[in-house]
């Protein structure tokens, strides 16, 4: 299994709160791949549960790596491409 | 006989009818090891989250489109996979369903603890994990509000999943705690809903028994008919001019063209912070002075008092870095950012002088969260060295409020902000819904410092304004006029309600019912004593 690396910009004004994490753990378990996000750098966490993504308490400005677990390239990039929408607010 | 009992009301319709006394559910079993084993502890826990998630989705079938969202919202929670796999790991420890789901909710709320964006996740999250220990236990959790006939519902507080499962039967409402700005209120006020918060014994009235619901009054009176219930004071508009000019509160551009469609002369509160708060970099001057002209062209005529910045870590600036603070209310906030961000105070100025420039209009401006007259001092320097402007500060904290003569020379005008002079004055969060008698504005401790305020104000040539919440009332306005202040500054809604009742009355009549309020020794006699001057003119 090979894994596609991208980054995301976290643009809500409110930083990552509640709504835009329970639409990625929507958005990721609809498409069934694992995909992993987190600070640059630090552990990632498996965006599966809202909480996990919340209790990271990231702010406005902040910039995630995503990661995630699939051979089809394009499909994964546009998975990212709507995980970033969704942190636009 | 009826016996009556004092709140704060929500509304101006008062209704009588039963009582249903909402039962605070039964106490929950304490955490304990199980003896039934781990897989019998996990498949019990699964079991009753799926019976919560049921027990919701039928709560969402049958409300409204909003308070379908809360409980969408609360079922995820519900169903986050970590915080199952958390609660698993406890039952391995060996702790029973309830206790593991329990504890595995507290880890997560330690988590997001300390930010103000996620505290009523926090709040969903203990709901969350009280409704699945009740399930486990086999304690009931709904509130079983009856379909049919009318009823007056009585209860502690309500949460929005509470409200969210008012019926057509719920024709008014008594809770125990909870402010003028609770949860409650807010519901029962969109609704139309007669409500009292705050109604100290309300959960010892029993249940059938006739109530009036008189939210005008501030009461409930046990055994009342509707004709017990205050009426609300209604001025006929004389035509005459207000006895102190009535300014609108406006925080945006929608604001300011609704305003200008009122009797409002000029702006007595410009809440700038709005504009900043969808930005995520810092503005440049010339969008500034961009953003307020288009303000300042649509507020209604007069001078438009604006108020810099008042931000802080709970209603943070995406752009200005405001670390998290034990206590925001008593944190950096308002002026204080200039510690930090002089140079965005600053470019907030000029940004304004442009905007005077280009758009003629007359601006006062004022700092809030002022506590010292050096701070005021600071702020008078900065403004005018900014532009030409009248300069003033706000008056919220007891410290300045202690040394307005001292503000003689220093500044042009102060304006009260009510709400937070309240809190600061009786050392009251106005987020805690436990307060909410103590920020009635009608509180002596309160209107006493106001006359203080008012009288030091005239004595060295300060002009004085009341911009907080209370100004919307017309009943206070007009005690507010009487106390001497020179304006008002109301919620766009009520300007011309507050006009009508401060050009029904003469100056005397005024000061006669200042006199009668301040001689009152608790919140429920000085309003009574104003109501009670106004309905003899």
């Amino acid at each position: 299994m090979s894994t596609f690396e991208s980054q995301v910009e976290v643009i809500d004004p409110i930083g990552l709160h509640a709504r835009p994490a329970s639409q990625i753990v929507k958005l990721v378990k609809d498409s069934g791949v694992t995909v992993l996000i987190g600070r640059v750098g630090e552990n990632l966490v498996k965006a599966n549960s809202p909480l996990m993504l919340m209790a990271m308490k990231v702010k406005t400005g902040e910039t995630l790596a995503v990661s995630v677990e699939s051979e089809d390239e394009a499909a994964a990039a546009a998975l990212v491409a709507e995980i970033q929408e969704l942190l636009r607010g | 006989m009826s016996q009556i009992l004092t709140g704060l009301g929500v509304g101006l319709n008062a209704v009588v009818a039963e009582v249903f006394q909402v039962a605070a559910p039964k106490p929950l079993p304490a955490w304990a090891k199980s003896n039934a084993g781990v897989s019998a502890e996990t498949e019990s826990l699964k079991s009753a989250i799926s019976s919560v998630a049921s027990d919701l989705d039928s709560l969402a079938a049958k409300s409204d489109e909003t308070s379908a969202e809360i409980f969408e919202a609360l079922k995820y929670l519900l169903e986050d996979e970590s915080l199952f796999d958390m609660a698993v790991v406890h039952l391995d420890e060996g702790w029973s369903a309830g206790a593991g789901y329990g504890m595995a909710v507290n880890e997560f709320a330690e988590m997001l603890a300390g930010d103000a964006a996620f505290e009523e996740r926090i709040a969903d999250l203990q709901d969350i994990s009280k409704r699945v220990q009740a399930s486990i236990a086999g304690i009931h959790m709904g509130l079983d509000l009856p379909s049919s006939g009318s009823f007056v519902i009585v209860g502690e507080d309500f949460s929005p999943a509470d409200t969210a499962q008012f019926t057509p039967a719920v024709v008014g409402v008594i809770t125990s705690k909870g402010g003028p700005t609770s949860h409650t209120a807010i519901i029962c006020r969109s609704r139309s809903i007669p409500a009292v918060v705050s109604v100290t014994s309300a959960t010892g009235i029993p249940a059938g028994t006739s109530v009036l619901v008189d939210p005008v009054g501030d009461r409930v009176v046990v055994g009342g008919t509707l004709a017990d219930a205050t009426k609300a004071l209604t001025f006929t508009n004389t035509g005459r001019d207000p006895l102190v000019e009535v300014r609108a509160n406006i925080g945006s551009l929608e604001d300011a063209s609704a305003a200008a469609k009122t009797g409002a002369v000029g702006v007595g509160l410009f809440r700038t912070e709005l504009l900043y708060l969808n930005e995520s970099s810092q503005p440049s001057v010339e969008r500034q002075r961009d953003l307020y002209a288009s303000i300042l062209a649509a507020a209604p005529a007069g001078p438009i008092t604006v108020r810099t910045i008042d931000a802080g870590s709970d209603k943070p600036v995406p752009f200005l870095n405001m670390p998290e603070e034990e206590n925001p209310a008593l944190g950096v906030r308002g002026y204080r950012l200039i510690q930090d961000h002089r140079s965005f105070i600053e470019d907030q100025l000029k940004g304004l002088e442009a905007a005077r420039l280009v758009t003629g209009r007359e601006i006062w401006v004022m700092a809030p969260m002022i506590s010292t007259v050096a701070e005021a001092a600071e702020f008078a320097a900065l403004a005018r060295r900014s532009g030409t402007f009248k300069v003033g500060v706000m008056v919220e904290t007891p410290s300045i409020a202690a040394l307005l003569p001292d503000l003689a020379g220093v500044v042009d005008f102060v304006s009260v902000g009510t709400n937070d002079l309240s809190q600061y004055l009786f050392a009251a969060d106005r987020m805690n819904p436990s307060l909410g008698a103590l920020l009635n504005p009608w509180q002596p401790g309160l209107i006493r410092t106001l006359e203080r305020i008012a009288s030091q104000a005239k004595e060295v040539g300060i002009y004085s304004s009341v911009c907080g919440e209370s100004a919307s009332d017309p009943a206070f306005a007009v005690l507010l006029a009487g106390l001497g202040f020179d304006s008002i500054s109301s919620s766009r809604s009520q300007v011309d309600a507050v006009r009508a009742a401060l050009s029904a009355v003469t100056r005397e009549q005024a000061e006669l019912l200042a006199q009668a309020v301040l001689s009152a020794k608790s919140a429920e006699d000085t309003k009574n004593a104003a109501v009670a001057a106004l309905s003899a003119l």
